[in-house]
């Protein structure tokens, strides 16, 4: 089963350390919810994902990869 | 932890220890007779008043996450929740009837109809709260 791994830790240190809180009042997310998809437990909608990309002004695949033998 | 875990773990806590209460003077009684809709009233209302104090006293030490919607992945783990839940309910139902086919007394069917509700929805509100804990 594949695996979705992200890079918004980085990226939210990146912009100013920006909190997940932040971020996630930016998304309309909760910041449990974040906090869930940076620690790789929950894996966004394709919506959401785009959304948090744009947050970060990066394309979808520099946020989110996906690798298969996870 | 969020607001909607709080939430489940007060309607787990507080159903467990209400009905449970409920169910335990159900079967203390049982040999000599009934009891009466007004202990099954005193326990709605109980139930009510509990989880509308604390349910309020967790919005106030949080009230930012208590006003924000639903989020997908609490809509998520509702909607895995309810499967389950449902399942469950389905199930005592089904198990519920069968013994009613025994014509027991009716004070009987009520109470393991309202014993499957109660279950369902305790299991219901642990399964959001194993969803958090795991992440979703």
């Amino acid at each position: 089963m594949g695996a979705i791994r992200n890079e918004i830790r980085r990226l939210r240190f990146e912009h100013g350390e920006m909190t997940q809180q932040q971020l996630a009042e930016k998304i309309d997310l909760t910041r449990q919810t974040v906090n869930a998809i940076e620690q790789g437990k929950y894996s966004p909608s394709l919506e959401a994902a785009f959304r948090i990309s744009a947050v970060f002004g990066k394309p979808l695949e520099s946020v989110f990869h996906y690798s298969e033998d996870e | 932890m969020s607001f909607r875990e709080k939430s489940a773990w007060i309607s787990v806590v507080s159903m467990a220890a209400i009905y449970g209460y409920y169910f335990w003077s159900v079967i203390r009684t049982r040999p000599h007779g009934h009891v009466s809709f007004g202990l099954l009233l005193a326990t709605i209302v109980a139930l009510v008043i509990l989880q509308v104090v604390l349910t309020v006293a967790v919005a106030i030490v949080s009230p930012r996450e208590a006003n924000a919607p639903r989020d997908e992945r609490d809509k998520l783990i509702e909607l895995r929740s309810m499967r389950v839940a449902y399942t469950g309910l389905a199930t005592g139902i089904v198990v519920a009837c069968f013994f009613g086919a025994f014509d027991p007394p009716i004070l009987f069917n009520t109470n393991a109809l309202l014993f499957v509700l109660v279950t369902t929805e305790i299991m219901r509100s642990a399964c959001q709260i194993i969803q958090y804990r795991r992440g979703a």
